[in-house]
């Protein structure tokens, strides 16, 4: 029977791969108010708590008029908008672009095993990209999307401005996707490319069996700043199987014969939690923002809750 | 352990290799798995990496599942082939019990304490007791004897099959036929191991048929003397060893029935009419005593319901009493006779059936005749002499004036019985149910095809089986001329008078009724100055009239009856109504009814046309007549029960003890093994043991 199975070609994705490559209603207008809502809800978090974190930033010393903000205290005076003190009677600095301005990278896993899930993991991993995009690019950050699998599949170059959030779109939508997932080699790739260090967020599965130590290990060494975030499917985590069972992986199609009882089942949801566990505490013990979140959760719950906790919104 | 069904070893094997290759087969087919896509195969490896330790005990545990799979295979080939536990008994038999069904049977003496109980009960009381003694190896076989052997069960163990088939048994009106019965008995156990017969009956066996058996061999016999007579001591041999039944090797036992042997019986009754005077007949009655004890009944005779003679009679031990009624009148065409019991001792017997009997009497009517001639001295002469008919006459010209008025009797305003044309052929043929008769039909009109005219015929042969025939000699007659008839068998056309091979006098049934031409003139011939003639004419008109004094209507049953039908063409079978209402089919071979009657009583014979459906009762029949069935066998009416019944100076014992052996027949626990086994797969399977 072995040798029967083994004659067989091994299957690779094929339905939730063509069900990922559909991405043309992905980002409709529905999703473009949900992120104008994100934006409003980053700006209060912003004006909140966290102010203080985004005052490092530098402004004023570039010559292109960005933003306006409320004035605070130390602030330097010159570059108080007295025109508008007049007004509004209000004291409001102007912004300037910062020569040294924030890059924020999206790398998102664009491999075979994110096309799997109802819905695909890696529309998921989409949408939260270009939620975090739009409060970046709103936040006149630098922002680059870039897709890997066992490389980068793309890169689309850093923009700025929360007018540029549309070619964010139309980049996801119309990158290549599939392939097999090396986060190593992927990110050595990357920051061979990227000279310009920022804070790195890394969307995936982290489903690599090479494991996921070495990627992240390679932003952190180059200066970048990893920021983490796990997708994965709740059927992957607990999927509801029984009986024989060849089971083919996605990625390299090596096919594995089980017959899945409940200790079987059991015994796999233990070591996936255990997997992931892994992952939270390799970050954690690295000072690495750690997210992790399954599809079932809407994105922009998922995106508050980056907020929340700090990390994303300096 | 015995196989009873045992296959051969080649079949065997190809049988088990062929369910190997299917289980295998299955087997494969239940490994292969349906394939499921995931996203990282790393962590199902690392779940199974930690029992893949226990792999060569998983590996085990689907060898366990293909090993259960062919167990199973193997116990069902082992179930098909019957195994059986103690077959080997040497003890185990196989019998068949021969139950007398013959009319004797129905005696009511099957125990004195049960009054009404007949033989043929007890019979199967004690039937149903040697079954329940049948051993567990022992098969029996039951077989009905009367007239006939029938088996009713197959060879079996199967005590309650034996019981329903003893059940549905009910006894005949027949003799029984107890060599026939051994022989198929001795045919039936040829070959099987400890053969035994158990003859359940009264033993009332005539001392002909009791030793009509062979308890040695054939070959064991001595041949003829080599002084004697050739011929005797050949004939006597071959009589002895071809005739006799070869019982060799087989244990034959008894269980007798019956207690009385009194009886008074009917063994001959038949009536006839007189030739001369058709109006009376006469009857013959045979009762014979055949109990030891002088006897008294009363003999009551009835023509239909009307008795007709009430006679007591006396008979001492075995005296047989013949009586002869004479020149009674009567016109029912039934007759039967009754033995009536009367008070005090010697008034009854325990046997009823022989104490009725029926005959029957030939159909008589006087026959309205119609001549249709222009002045024949001879015919209407002919005529006077026979006065069972009243002749009327109309002319050729009266008749063709009109034909339907002519042939209606004015004094009876019914139309005549029978309507001669003299040297005259109509046009129009009266119409059935008138039966006609034509003396040289001519030209076109003639109801029998005509094929030419002979001069000077000689008659060369007469159908002396017809009932027109009868008695009738021709062959010194003369005739100047006369038409030949082409005879259509497929309408029934018999020739009467052939001259060589020309037909020159034809008859035939058609519609119901009956049509005679005779191909000369009778003012061309002399025979009318001959005896024949009227004699010719009487045969014609009783034929007519269904009147024929030959015929045979009182039969005994248990006999093969052949009952000619004259004039019905192309019949294949008829339909028999028995005494019960019954209704059956009796194949016609060579123009006659061939059965076997069961029971006693009046017979209904119906013939329909041919292709006439068997149960379209309402069809219009041919032709119907009845025939009486009697029991009229001396042999069965002899009731006297035999305490020992002698084969050939051999006196049977009763059956013996049957050994309860312990076979037992496997198949079943075979099976259940097999639905245990299913129970476990499906178990162990579903529970991923042994998977």
């Amino acid at each position: 029977m072995a040798l029967l199975a083994k004659s067989k070609p091994a299957v690779v994705s094929t339905a939730g791969a063509a069900r990922a490559a559909d991405r043309s209603a992905l980002f409709d207008d529905r999703f473009l108010r949900t992120l104008e809502h994100l934006h409003m809800v980053s700006r209060k978090v912003f004006a909140g708590n966290l102010r203080a974190e985004r005052r490092t930033r530098k402004v004023g010393s570039g010559i292109e008029f960005a933003d306006h903000r409320t004035y605070a205290r130390g602030d330097d005076f010159r570059y108080i908008d007295w025109n508008l003190y007049g007004r509004l009677d209000r004291l409001l600095l102007r912004l300037f672009e910062e020569e040294e301005d924030l890059h924020i990278y999206i790398l998102i896993d664009c491999s075979d095993s994110m096309a799997i899930g109802t819905p695909p993991k890696m529309h998921y991993a989409m949408k939260v990209g270009a939620a975090l995009s739009y409060v970046g690019l709103a936040n006149l950050d630098r922002v680059a999307i870039v897709p890997f699998a066992s490389k980068m599949l793309g890169r689309m170059p850093p923009a700025r401005g929360k007018n540029r959030i549309f070619r964010v779109f139309d980049f996801l939508r119309t990158v290549d996707i599939g392939g097999q997932t090396d986060v190593a080699d992927a990110m050595k790739m990357f920051v061979g490319q990227h000279k310009r260090r920022g804070l790195a967020v890394l969307i995936s599965d982290f489903y690599d069996p090479r494991g996921f130590e070495e990627g992240i290990n390679t932003l952190r060494y180059n200066k970048f700043e990893p920021f983490v975030l796990q997708v994965y499917d709740q059927k992957e985590a607990a999927p509801n199987l029984h009986g024989d069972l060849a089971l083919v992986d996605c990625e390299t199609g090596e096919l594995r014969e089980v017959t899945v009882s409940k200790a079987l089942l059991d015994a796999y949801t233990r070591e996936h939690e255990k997997y992931c566990k892994e992952l939270e505490d390799f970050c954690t013990a690295r000072a690495v923002p750690f997210f992790r979140t399954h599809t079932g959760i809407p994105f922009d719950e998922l995106v508050l809750r980056i907020f929340r906790s700090g990390g994303f919104l300096r | 352990m015995t196989w009873l069904a045992p296959l051969a070893g080649r079949t065997v094997g190809l049988a088990a290799l062929a369910a190997a290759a299917l289980v295998i087969i299955a087997y494969l087919l239940k490994m292969r798995r349906r394939r499921f896509e995931v996203p990282f195969s790393n962590l199902w490896k690392r779940v199974l990496e930690q029992r893949d330790a226990n792999s060569l005990w998983k590996q085990l545990r689907r060898l366990l599942s293909l090993l259960l799979a062919l167990a199973m295979a193997g116990l069902i080939i082992a179930a098909i082939q019957a195994p059986t536990l103690g077959v080997t008994d040497r003890r185990a038999r196989n019998v068949v019990v021969l139950v007398d069904s013959s009319a004797s049977m129905r005696a009511v003496d099957g125990d004195p304490a049960r009054p009404t109980l007949t033989r043929f009960a007890r019979a199967q009381e004690r039937t149903a007791a040697l079954i329940d003694a049948l051993g567990g190896g022992d098969q029996a076989m039951i077989m009905r004897v009367d007239a006939q052997a029938t088996p009713v069960s197959r060879f079996a163990s199967d005590k309650p099959m034996l019981r329903k088939a003893l059940d549905e048994l009910v006894p005949s009106d027949t003799g029984a036929d107890l060599p026939r019965a051994l022989s198929a008995a001795a045919d039936a156990l040829r070959g099987r191991a400890n053969p035994l017969i158990v003859v359940v009956s009264d033993g009332a066996y005539p001392e002909l048929d009791r030793n009509q058996v062979s308890w040695a061999a054939p070959a064991d016999a001595p041949p003829p003397a080599a002084g004697a007579d050739p011929d005797d001591a050949t004939a006597s041999f071959a009589t002895a060893q071809l005739a006799a039944v070869d019982l060799a090797g087989i244990d034959v036992r008894y269980l007798g029935v019956g207690t009385r042997a009194d009886n008074v019986g009917i063994v001959a009754f038949n009536v006839r009419r007189y030739i001369a005077n058709k109006a009376a007949f006469e009857v013959f009655i045979e009762v014979e005593n055949f109990g030891p004890e002088p006897a008294r009944r009363q003999l009551a005779l009835k023509d239909g319901d009307t008795a007709i003679e009430l006679l007591p009679i006396e008979l001492a031990p075995g005296e047989r009493k013949r009586l002869i009624y004479r020149q009674l009148p009567g016109g029912a065409s039934q007759l039967s006779a009754e033995l009536r019991a009367v008070d005090g001792p010697g008034g009854s017997d325990p046997f009823p059936l022989d104490d009725q009997a029926w005959a029957l009497l030939p159909a008589r009517k006087k026959q309205h005749v119609l001549l249709v001639t222009n002045d024949n001295l001879y015919l209407e002469g002919a005529m006077l002499v026979y006065d069972n008919i009243e002749v009327y006459k109309a002319t050729p010209a009266e008749y063709d004036a009109a034909p339907a008025a002519t042939v209606t009797n004015t004094a009876t305003g019914k139309p005549y019985d029978v309507v001669v044309f003299d040297d005259v052929t109509p046009a129009v043929i009266p119409p059935p149910p008138i039966n006609v008769m034509w003396f040289h039909p001519d030209g076109a009109a003639s109801p029998f095809a005509i094929r030419g005219v002979l001069p000077r015929p000689r008659i060369t042969d007469t159908a002396d089986t017809h009932p027109v025939m009868k008695w009738v000699t021709m062959s010194d007659v003369n005739f100047d001329a006369a038409n030949v008839f082409a005879v259509d068998a497929s309408k029934g056309e018999v020739a009467l008078v052939r001259s060589v091979r020309d037909a020159i006098a034809v008859a035939r049934r058609d519609a119901g009724r009956k049509l005679i031409g005779f191909g000369w003139s009778l003012a061309g011939t002399d025979l009318m100055l001959r005896v024949a003639f009227p004699l010719l004419l009487v045969n014609s008109l009783d034929w007519f009239a269904g009147d024929d004094s030959d015929l045979v209507t009182t039969y005994p049953t248990g006999t093969r009856l052949r009952i000619p039908l004259d004039g019905l063409a192309g019949l294949t079978e008829v339909t028999v109504v028995d005494p019960l209402g019954h209704r059956g089919q009796a194949p016609v071979v060579d123009g006659a009814v061939t059965l076997v009657t069961h029971q006693i009583g009046i017979h209904q014979i119906i013939a329909y046309p041919p292709g006439t459906p068997p149960d379209a009762a309402d069809a219009t029949p041919l032709a119907s007549f009845e025939v009486a069935t009697n029991l009229s066998s001396p042999a069965e009416s002899r009731i006297a029960p035999a305490v020992d019944l002698v084969l050939s100076g051999r006196t049977l014992e009763a059956p013996p003890t049957f050994a309860v052996s312990a076979r037992r027949d496997l198949w079943l626990y075979l099976v259940l093994a097999v639905i245990g086994l299913l129970c476990i797969e499906w178990i162990t399977y579903h529970r991923r043991i042994t998977v």
